[in-house]
């Protein structure tokens, strides 16, 4: 099969994968108990005006009612209205996935911007002290929780080191945008980073004793150009199918580094919602996650099928 | 390539990339604390961050704290609640006139008041403002349910016609949802406007990012000369406790609004902050359901009620920063009785009452807990403590905080907590919810606590508009419902507020709304 053949199978199977996640959700977030009626009109709730809410938001009826209805707008690309906000649950989706886009793929680059260089240098001494610190110290500071990490970042880089970086926040414009992000996306990139080292430094040792390698170093090529050229190239095949494996995680780490950086996100839109139980917001969020991560997955394997010619569907 | 220039090659690719990113935008911030001046300086935007969104900025139908008192900065009312919380003063009205029969009340506008929008408010836009105000069902109308009709004999007359003596009408009126905004919406329909409202107030809509942020900017045409100070605010929703605190120490945000009671020794010690605590009408309460047997019989909730040491919990989980609650009413509303004992901590009261009750050796209860809220297992462990030499065995049920406020309000709890801050300047709406189970549309705070005699006496004050009667009249109920026991009166707490030492004349009012056009940038 082609490659746009295959681009094209992988998105259609979405549908289905976003009917399931939408039925999954919309029954999840129905049977645990929390009424956003109740949310809204705080301890001034008398049962007259949960009833009128209830009526206005279509609570009131049956849940196969509700799901049949919700998947009608569905359809029509209509997301529904956010019941905490009163505005279209599609739009809040729109204006906070960028910032989670942009977070997931400045965390995703500066874990390879950190992975490669230590896993090479981890490859080349190996069995040495830098070696064994390399694998041993990430490995450790995959124990701290990204939450802890952040504020620790935070403390440092923007309060005491001179205020490098804003205490959270978004800013305005790209360049202050990537200002802001770059404390989460370094704690985004701290978590994954260890697993990545580990797995290239497999990798590269693997490909550096392979018989090109030697080859290539009896033609009497630079011990750069063999690592570099030969050796990364190959490696790093492996490394990103790892990192796209656990792109999961990593938008799940979103999540909680979104929260601790003040960051108007999927992850924290996705958290208030579930507080305040504003179904349709969470519904949406929810259907966006899914998406995004199989489009991820999606990317891995082209990306992968890219650099690695043998690779076929 | 030899592993040193590896190494370096990493350190440098690492190093290079941070200070790319930091140079990118490193304007803005960092002068923020510049030349101290005189009293008020005019200029400057203020950022107040806070743990919850604003919710909506319809003000007859919004229930939120965080979405009220920013909604206050725009629409005002004619009488306004002073900084002890219980005297109304004169706002955009000048004053009023009640007929002997207390049926009528006459108010004069202040005149040369002006919209945002440039255009006089008349007396045509208060009886459009009060009329829609009332009309709200699952708003805010309940409370001006006294009113029969509104007349505007003349532009700057406004004649309220009551279809009974209404002793809380003054305090109603200056309800924020009684706030004055443009007769017809100004032209748009009632959902477009209140994605954008115009009012009198000191500032006026600017933008907002639903989520993130809301900016309010200076009214131009505001009635107090001068005022307000500010360009701008914005109100920043910022979840984390701890990046609240940072960013105020950073002096990216100006206010931290509620940093949690285990930082305020922190913050009084942070240089260049200061840490207030405003008195509030917060109260917090101990739920009893009557529906659980036990706790129907009196002697039972009085024997848990006490067995609460309340100076123990104001120490422990406030930190000191509190006072022992002795009423259901906060000191900071008007007819509070501060000689009314309540039940306070005493053991062998305590052993004595359940003596007395059907159950003498005690019982098993389940009490109700938000899983994150720390003062509330905190509280439950300490009373969990304090009834066990009685045989009242405590288990507790954690859940999260939506879930908690669902089950408390639909009655599904034997024992959890509660609290109340006041909207008005008397005590009626809180009495209300609190004892009279039918009016009060709460179940006598989701208790189920009935006591015709206490009714009868909220109903009485209501209509008498003596003061000193009334005053008789709620000191008899508040001596009445504290031996009825239906709530445990935990504390009264203060409102907490960190801000920069540069910010200057911010008061946060007993009713938790703050003045904003009285706030300036030193």
């Amino acid at each position: 099969m082609s490659l746009p053949a295959y681009v094209a199978r992988r998105i259609l199977a979405l549908v289905p994968i976003a009917l399931g996640v939408s039925i999954l959700v919309f029954l999840l977030i129905h049977l645990i108990p929390g009424d956003p009626a109740r949310t809204i009109l705080g301890n001034k709730a008398t049962p007259e005006k949960i009833a009128l809410l209830h009526h206005e938001w279509g609570l009131d009826r049956s849940l196969p009612v509700q799901y049949a209805k919700f998947m009608e707008r569905l359809v029509h690309g209509d997301l529904g209205t956010s019941l905490f906000y009163n505005v279209g649950a599609g739009g809040l989706v729109i204006d906070k996935l960028p910032v989670t886009l942009f977070l997931i793929t400045f965390g995703g680059l500066l874990a390879l911007v950190i992975a490669i260089p230590l896993a090479a240098l981890a490859a080349v001494r190996r069995d040495r002290a830098s070696d064994h610190v390399i694998r041993a110290v990430p490995l450790v500071g995959l124990g701290f929780p990204p939450f802890w990490v952040g504020i620790v970042l935070l403390l440092v880089f923007a309060l005491h080191l001179g205020r490098l970086f804003p205490v959270g926040g978004y800013g305005e414009g790209f360049p202050e945008h990537a200002r802001s992000l770059f404390l989460p996306a370094l704690t985004v990139a701290l978590s994954i980073a260890p697993i990545l080292i580990r797995s290239l430094r497999a990798a590269l040792l693997e490909v550096l004793e392979s018989d090109y390698i030697t080859t290539a170093r009896a033609k009497g090529l630079t011990e750069r150009r063999v690592l570099l050229r030969h050796g990364l190239r190959n490696a790093i095949i492996s490394t990103v199918a790892v990192l796209g494996v656990n792109i999961a995680f990593l938008v799940g780490n979103t999540v909680i580094v979104e929260q601790v950086f003040d960051l108007p996100g999927l992850g924290q839109l996705m958290i208030n919602s579930i507080f305040q139980r504003d179904f349709t917001v969470v519904q949406a969020v929810t259907l966006a996650f899914a998406v995004l991560v199989v489009l991820v997955y999606l990317l891995t394997d082209v990306v992968h099928a890219l650099l690695d010619p043998r690779v076929r569907f | 390539m030899s592993p040193t220039s590896l190494r370096g090659l990493l350190a440098l690719s690492v190093v290079a990339l941070a200070v790319a990113v930091s140079a990118c935008g490193s304007s803005k911030n960092g002068s923020g604390a510049d030349d101290a001046s005189t009293a008020h300086k005019r200029g400057g935007s203020l950022t107040i961050a806070r743990i919850e969104d604003s919710q909506s900025f319809d003000k007859t139908n919004v229930f939120q704290n965080e979405s009220i008192w920013l909604l206050e900065q725009i629409h005002e009312s004619l009488y306004t609640v002073d900084k002890d919380g219980k005297t109304l003063k004169p706002w955009l009205a000048l004053s009023y006139a009640k007929s002997s029969d207390g049926l009528t009340y006459t108010f004069k506008l202040r005149p040369g008041v002006k919209f945002s929008d440039g255009k006089p408010m008349t007396s045509a836009d208060v009886k459009f403002s009060i009329d829609d105000a009332r009309k709200q069902a699952k708003g805010w109308g309940y409370l001006d349910a006294a009113i029969k009709s509104i007349s505007a004999p003349d532009p700057e007359t406004v004649v309220f016609n009551l279809k009974y003596r209404w002793a809380p009408f003054l305090a109603d009126i200056a309800l924020f949802s009684n706030g004055i905004i443009p007769e017809n919406f100004g032209g748009e329909s009632r959902k477009q406007f209140y994605e954008h409202p115009v009012g009198t107030g000191p500032f006026m809509w600017d933008k907002r990012e639903v989520g993130k942020s809301v900016t309010f900017k200076r009214n131009p045409n505001y009635w107090q000369k001068g005022k307000p100070y500010l360009d701008s605010v914005t109100w920043t929703f910022v979840s984390e406790d701890n990046t609240r605190e940072l960013q105020l120490r950073g002096n990216q945000i100006q206010v931290d609004e509620f940093p949690p009671f285990n930082a305020i020794k922190k913050l009084q010690n942070t240089p260049d902050v200061k840490m207030a605590l405003f008195p509030s009408t917060r109260t917090d309460y101990l739920e009893m359901n009557e529906s659980y047997k036990p706790l129907a019989d009196v002697h039972v909730r009085r024997a848990i009620s006490y067995a609460i040491d309340r100076q123990a919990i104001v120490k422990s989980v406030l930190f000191g920063n509190g006072q022992a609650a002795n009423s259901f009413l906060p000191p900071q509303v008007p007819f509070y009785a501060k000689d009314s004992p309540g039940i306070q901590y005493d053991i062998a009261k305590a052993k004595a009452e359940l003596a007395q009750s059907a159950y003498p050796k005690g019982f098993k209860v389940e009490m109700l807990v938000g899983s994150g809220a720390q003062t509330e297992n905190q509280i439950g462990q300490i009373m969990q403590q304090a009834l066990k030499p009685l045989g009242i065995q405590i288990t507790f049920r954690q859940e999260d905080t939506s879930t908690e406020f669902s089950d408390i309000q639909a009655r599904k709890y034997a024992l959890g907590f509660c609290y109340w801050t006041m909207d008005i300047a008397d005590p009626d709406e809180l009495v209300t919810f609190a004892i009279d189970s039918k009016a009060g549309g709460a179940e006598s705070f989701y208790t189920g606590y009935e006591n015709p005699d206490v009714v009868a006496l909220s109903h009485k004050a209501q209509h008498d508009e003596d003061i000193d009667s009334r005053a008789q009249l709620y000191k008899q109920i508040q001596d009445m419902t504290a031996q009825d026991a239906f709530l445990g009166y935990l504390y009264y707490s203060p409102f907490r507020y960190a801000y920069r030492d540069n910010v200057k004349g911010f008061f946060v009012y007993p009713l938790g709304n703050y003045h904003l056009e009285d706030v300036s940038l030193g």
